[in-house]
């Protein structure tokens, strides 16, 4: 089990991975793969295409490790950033066929954080929360709908019976809303 | 359409861009506006980080264990199928009977042999090299670099080196005779041979210098060796 003792330098694993170190790699996957690997399976659903999702996701880190910028923001959030949008690009493909009913959808979606509450990712997870809390719950919804389970604004405006520029214009201010009470 | 002039909606679709809900068109166009616009790309950053913890609210899963093994071969890191190519060091299994001689038995050997070699055989281009690396105070032997010119370079250890404290790593650097400052190779993993392209090499001669340092977990922040050396030694040319 890896220490908890130092915490770990995100940044400097992923600048190693640029220079070539595949061991920095793999330290990034044994902190972080099971993270990723339940981030993609929210979002695509499918235990073999969320496999697929956190490899090309790594190997695109691998590739594109020399492109991250420590002073834009932190290796983790850029990490995270590629899979999540790996799995965006998996589940928005034109061939798929998104087949859940609605009330599996909606046990997926109100699925509370299990083991997630418990353990000490090192996030500052407090103030982003309260920020949240401070939204109205429909416009908190479409926040974490579009995050966690990387629904599309019409998937959220059917979820939320809403029209979908109210879905919109939610997002877009609740994002504003957000930035300024975490600045 | 995103306006991108427009200092406020270049904001809201970064944080939209981040978030996942740009359409496939204002995807492409902001993707396209990254790559020439620095502002663009600090405010991506900032909304990554931003959004960061909410990957807190899914349960983890477990990964099979066949998953790192994918993402290994699809880096080209190592071959799908580990396979034993012929040992470029074919005198290596007598090395290893030598453990046995204690180091300066193991040094006298290696120098006797070199020395033999050299009187009959001149220098060929793809000049092989041995360095044994010891603890500073040359009390134990912890691993041999075997190295040849236009090759590779393989750290083999051979001693009881013990095990990587937690929340550290071992990491291993080269300076070549007369260089500035030493290159690092990489992390190492107690008890695994670690090989290495000697394209990543600044070069390979003779008294090249081989280290093995203590460093944080994800290896050395600044680039140089931080940490105490933990295994040291030079190139002997066989």
């Amino acid at each position: 089990m890896p220490s908890h003792d130092a915490p770990f330098d995100y940044e400097s694993a992923v600048m190693a991975c640029a220079r070539g170190e595949r061991y920095a790699l793999q330290s990034l996957y044994e902190r972080e793969s099971r993270w990723l690997l339940g981030v993609a399976l929210r979002i695509v659903r499918d235990r073999q295409q969320a496999e697929d999702v956190v490899h090309d996701g790594f190997v695109q880190a691998w590739q594109y490790a020399g492109t991250f910028d420590p002073a834009l923001g932190s290796a983790r959030g850029w990490l995270y950033t590629i899979v999540r949008h790996r799995a965006l690009k998996a589940v928005r493909h034109p061939g798929r066929v998104v087949s859940l009913a609605p009330d599996e959808l909606a046990r997926w979606s109100d699925a509370v954080q299990g083991d997630a509450e418990v353990e000490d990712r090192g996030l500052d997870a407090g103030s982003l929360e309260r920020c949240l809390d401070r939204l109205e719950a429909p416009r908190r919804a479409c926040v974490l709908h579009a995050f966690v389970d990387g629904f599309t604004h019409e998937q959220i405006a059917e979820r939320l019976a809403t029209p979908l520029g109210t879905v919109k214009s939610w997002i877009r201010r609740s994002l504003a809303a957000l930035k300024e009470c975490l600045a | 359409m995103i306006e991108f002039d427009d200092a406020e909606e270049r904001d809201g679709a970064a944080g939209e861009y981040v978030l996942g809900t740009l359409g496939a068109e204002d995807r492409a166009a902001f993707e396209a506006a990254l790559g020439r616009d620095a502002d663009l790309r600090a405010r991506v950053g900032a909304w990554q980080d931003r959004l960061l913890p909410l990957t807190g609210r899914t349960s983890p899963a477990e990964p099979s264990p066949a998953l790192w093994r994918r993402i290994e071969v699809s880096v080209g890191a190592v071959s799908p199928a580990p396979r034993r190519r012929p040992a470029p060091f074919p005198w290596w299994n007598r090395l290893r009977l030598w453990q046995g001689l204690g180091v300066a038995g193991l040094a006298a050997s290696l120098l006797m042999g070199t020395l033999l070699l050299r009187q009959t055989v001149p220098e060929p281009a793809g000049a092989r090299y041995l360095a044994v690396l010891q603890s500073p105070n040359q009390r134990a032997t912890g691993w041999v670099v075997e190295l040849q010119a236009g090759r590779s370079l393989r750290l083999v250890p051979v001693g009881d080196v013990g095990s990587v404290p937690a929340g550290r790593a071992w990491q291993f650097w080269t300076k070549p005779e007369g260089a500035a400052g030493p290159t690092s190779l990489g992390l190492v993993r107690a008890g695994q041979t670690l090989e290495v392209p000697v394209q990543r090499l600044p070069a390979v001669g003779a008294r090249q210098l081989f280290e093995i340092t203590l460093e944080p977990e994800a290896g050395s922040p600044t680039g140089r060796p931080t940490g105490p050396i933990l295994y040291v030694g030079s190139t002997v040319a066989l």
